[in-house]
């Protein structure tokens, strides 16, 4: 009895031994390498639990997650010998976990080294086949696109998948940022210059226009005024021809009548008459009378 | 997997020693499980004579559990059966609303559990991961939120080159939740690191293929919604297990070197608005001004029309009716004119007879004596000589003669023209 409680205590602590050593799980974000003497032996674990036997073989694991490899800001020239300051990222996941040992011992960081090399030159070459304004504005996809396919390339080779490389910051450097800064000023005084030199337009035109449209309002009243008394004159005329020419000559002599006395209507008028004068007819007579 | 069938009575001993380990609802790190229980069993086997004893008893119930023989050995069991139901009893565990558990086994993805009380096989077979996947959550680029109310620019992230070469600074809110919990928690090291590196390479993207101007004016909404589909395209590919809500852009604006030009040509704006407002009020005040003026204008043609025709009229009537009187008797009414006007004239103004006959060769008149000295008697003379006079005919006459120098002027100038 005591001798098969023995047994059994040594059979499970074999057993608790055994599943110790001789079990391994792989997790969903993982990928293992089983060893047997060095050797690797298999790689295409799915997630969950496996067996091995202890000593003999042992079990390397890697992430198997997205990884990103973050360049840091670099200078790149341009085709026309300008500096941009451009910093991308890559998205890279193992693929084939074999590989990646036997190339990059499954080391992350010795990966994105390598992909750096790789991204840095397709960088340096894309750019210099481009302008600035190419690489800001045109091509900036295609540029992604070409790096992506060398990435994509050299990840084969490394047993890593790449999903993407990306450009994340294209910026000028310091100093050029300091004359972009100095030009969009100078942009905006033009701008600030057109808008106010438009205002004066505009302004001086509706200025004219209104002075314009004055004298044509006081001309066109004018006009009215003037035909206006015209017609009234004419009509005046016509009023006094009618009257007058009833008896012409004694208007004549009416109006130069009248025309005597206003024209003599001042005490300083001085007269020098004849006493032959119609006037003075009886003048004359009453003196010759008169002795 | 079939590790668990024996393992469940075998182990039970051995978790005597390690029991509350058990029950703790640690990480689900079986590698880590494993070393320790390496260590624990080294240590077992280094002092195995006295460990085996107290182990071997309690192995031996388990083993052959059927049949308790001792009262010890069936304290034992009753101490094992009630740790094998706390084991059990670990798996229980329960989703809130707005949250999913991700459930491995053996670090294999299971299933995804929903709100709820649910059960999983205890540790260390299976473990459950929740992940919120109501809860908004937010990356920012070009600013980081300090509290919330205050904002802290991150220019890095912030400055950006527009298709003119320009600089914008531009700050913009992506607001996300978790769409898959299996694809956040297993597919990406940082999903939200990757979301924001996303995000920047879209937007600088697209700011890079906008002029600078639309940028900071009216094309902030197409420059959200053009970011939002980029990164929700990049997302679907990457298989991150994120769902963009909403992409806002906070601000777009010119860099701080850069505000005052802005500011002035913003002013220019306005200054420019102002000098056609000026403008147009001097137009409002200038035309109707005009126009009043071709009213009076007008109404002054009027008034002359009537003073006209009336004054020919007035005229034409006053010289109708002399005349009709003198046809009736001429020759008196004509010489009475006569002498009346000629009384008129001569009385009115100073005069010199002269006699032609007797005085024609030679005579001095010193007229200039005369008129001087007749003005300064005039003067004198004038009130008591028209006094009498202006209530007669003299303020008839007068008054015609003021008024009737106008339209004879006018009427000469008209013919002539």
């Amino acid at each position: 009895m005591n001798r098969l409680t023995t047994i059994g205590a040594v059979v499970i602590v074999l057993l608790i031994v055994g599943i110790t050593f001789g079990t391994f799980t792989v997790k969903e974000t993982e990928r293992a390498l089983k060893f047997r003497l060095g050797e690797v032996v298999r790689t295409d674990y799915m997630p969950g639990l496996y067996f091995q036997i202890p000593f003999v073989n042992n079990v390397r694991k890697v992430d198997a997650r997205v990884q990103t490899l973050n360049e840091s800001p670099q200078r790149f020239l341009t085709s026309e010998q300008k500096n941009l300051i451009v910093d991308s990222f890559v998205k890279w996941r193992v693929e084939d976990v074999e590989q990646y040992y036997v190339t990059v011992g499954a080391n992350p960081r010795r990966a994105n080294l390598r992909l750096s090399e790789i991204i840095r030159d397709g960088l340096r070459a894309e750019f210099g086949k481009r302008t600035v304004q190419e690489v800001i504005s045109g091509d900036r996809a295609e540029i992604m696109s070409i790096l992506t396919e060398q990435a994509k390339r050299a990840g084969d080779s490394l047993g890593i998948a790449v999903l993407d490389v990306r450009l994340q910051r294209v910026d000028l450097p310091e100093g050029v940022s300091e004359s972009v800064f100095n030009r969009m000023v100078a942009a905006r005084e033009q701008v600030a210059r057109e808008f106010r030199a438009e205002g004066q337009e505009q302004a001086e035109r509706i200025r004219s226009a209104a002075d314009r449209r004055r004298t044509e309002i006081i001309a066109e009243a004018q006009r009215q005024a003037e035909e206006l008394r015209g017609q009234a004159d004419a009509q005046a005329t016509a009023i006094y021809a009618d009257a007058y020419g009833a008896d012409e000559e004694f208007y004549r002599f009416y109006r130069s009548l009248r025309a005597y006395e206003n024209t003599f209507n001042s005490q300083d008028d001085m007269l020098v008459l004849s006493p032959e004068s119609e006037f003075f007819r009886y003048f004359d007579q009453l003196d010759t009378l008169q002795p | 997997m079939a590790w668990n069938e024996p393992g469940g009575g075998n182990r039970d001993p051995w978790s005597s020693g390690g029991g509350g380990r058990g029950n703790n609802q640690g990480p689900p790190d079986l590698d880590e499980a494993i070393r320790k229980l390496r260590q624990r069993l080294e240590g077992l086997f280094g002092k195995r004579g006295g460990g085996n004893r107290g182990f071997g008893g309690g192995g031996d119930d388990s083993s052959g559990g059927g049949r308790p023989k001792a009262p010890g050995l069936k304290g034992i069991g009753i101490i094992v059966g009630l740790l094998l139901t706390v084991w059990i009893l670990s798996g229980i565990y329960i989703i809130d609303e707005g949250t999913r558990g991700v459930v491995t086994r053996f670090g294999a993805y299971q299933s995804i559990a929903m709100p709820g009380p649910h059960w999983h096989l205890p540790y260390p077979i299976e473990s459950v991961q929740t992940v919120d996947v109501s809860s908004r959550r937010r990356i920012t680029i070009g600013y980081q939120a300090v509290s919330a109310q205050q904002t802290r620019p991150v220019l890095s992230e912030a400055l950006m080159l527009t298709e003119d070469e320009n600089i914008v600074n531009v700050q913009l809110a992506v607001q996300y939740q978790v769409s898959n919990a299996a694809d956040f928690v297993f597919n990406f090291v940082d999903p939200q690191q990757t979301l924001k590196e996303l995000t920047e390479s879209a937007l600088r993207e697209v700011v890079g293929k906008r002029r600078m101007d639309f940028v900071i004016t009216e094309g902030r909404t197409e420059v959200a919604q053009r970011t939002r589909e980029l990164v929700v395209q990049a997302l679907d590919e990457y298989e991150v297990g994120i769902e963009v809500v909403e992409v806002v852009i906070q601000d777009a604006q010119p860099p701080e070197q850069v505000q005052p030009a802005f500011e002035d040509a913003i002013k220019a704006r306005e200054d420019r608005e102002r000098l056609i407002n000026q403008a147009e009020a001097y137009r409002n005040e200038v035309i109707p001004r005009a126009q009043g003026q071709a009213a009076r204008i007008g109404e002054e043609a009027q008034g002359y029309v009537a003073r006209i025709v009336q004054r020919a009229e007035g005229d034409a009537s006053r010289f109708s009716q002399q005349q009709q009187e003198y046809a009736k008797a001429p020759r008196v009414t004509r010489d009475r004119l006569y002498l009346d006007t000629m009384e008129r004239v001569l009385g009115n103004s100073a005069k010199v007879l002269i006699d032609n006959e007797s005085s024609q060769q030679l005579m001095y008149l010193p007229l200039d004596r005369m008129m001087r000295s007749s003005g300064a008697t005039g003067s004198s003379t004038d009130t008591s000589g028209t006094s009498s006079m202006d209530n007669t005919v003299s303020s008839n006459s007068s008054s015609n003669r003021s008024q009737s120098s106008v339209p004879s002027s006018s009427l000469r100038m008209r013919e002539t023209r």
